[in-house]
């Protein structure tokens, strides 16, 4: 299996106060550990469990998920451009993997 | 007063309506309930069902591996009046639990899209936990084609 890649979609310049769409997507099996393989033996789970989104330091917005989130996990979510800053992007996987995204806002 | 063979069938199919809508709304009532009840065993607390929230998913969805899943509560998002957390439940998946997304105040919206797994058709539920520690809920009836947990 190839390593997760993530990838985000955000402007990268706001007006204050504007909203803001931030699209996430990250290549990941997210295998729910409800399967088995041809011996019989059930394939362990592996799953991205948290992502968290921080503007400028602080988280903003996060979510758990679990084993009903699909292959590929997707999340598209809306943030208030507050100040420039940097927006960091955490994918952490069962295991202690870790995946990270950075991009610079500018806010006018 | 004789009985002809139309007055028969115009009662019969009135009464069969009537049964049918009866049945309709009981079943309706029941599904309520039972999304009720089971917030009630997750989380301790008694939601309030609210068209706060939008819970927006495909009546019919050929695969149960990649249904997508549109939430969108009114709320100002302020320090005051905002919502903390919207935790989602597919009561007839084997794992029931689907994803918890959790907000910040003036910072993030209460709007999310993403991908969820199904098993089999039934009630999509969402709850979301309010600031003032109030839980409010919907739920959207998703008919999937395939079982998308295996």
């Amino acid at each position: 299996m190839t390593s997760p890649t993530p990838r985000v979609l955000v402007p990268s310049a706001a007006a204050k106060g504007e909203v803001i769409q931030v699209k996430t997507i990250i290549s990941h099996q997210m295998e729910t550990g409800l399967r088995h393989n041809s011996r019989g033996q059930v394939i362990p789970r592996k799953i991205i469990n948290r992502f968290v989104c921080r503007y400028g330091g602080e988280v903003v917005f996060s979510v758990n998920l679990h084993e009903a989130i699909s292959a590929n996990p997707f999340i598209e979510f809306y943030l208030r451009a507050t100040d420039s800053g940097r927006l960091e992007f955490i994918w952490e996987e069962d295991g202690g993997g870790v995946y990270r995204l950075e991009h610079e806002l500018a806010v006018a | 007063m004789s009985l002809t063979r139309r007055d028969v069938l115009v009662a019969g199919c009135a009464g069969g309506t009537a049964l049918a809508s009866t049945l309709f709304w009981a079943g309706n009532v029941r599904a309520q309930d039972e999304a009720v009840q089971l917030v009630e065993r997750l989380t301790g607390q008694t939601p309030t069902v609210s068209d706060r929230l939008h819970l927006v998913m495909p009546a019919v969805f050929p695969t149960g591996y990649t249904v997508p899943m549109d939430l969108d509560i009114e709320s100002p998002m302020t320090e005051d009046d905002h919502v903390r957390r919207i935790r989602v439940f597919a009561p007839q998946n084997p794992l029931l639990q689907v994803v918890d997304f959790n907000f910040v105040p003036q910072r993030s919206v209460a709007r999310v899209s993403t991908r969820i797994r199904l098993a089999e058709p039934q009630y999509v539920v969402a709850v979301a936990e309010m600031s003032d520690g109030t839980l409010l809920m919907t739920k959207t009836w998703v008919d999937v084609a395939t079982n998308g947990c295996i």
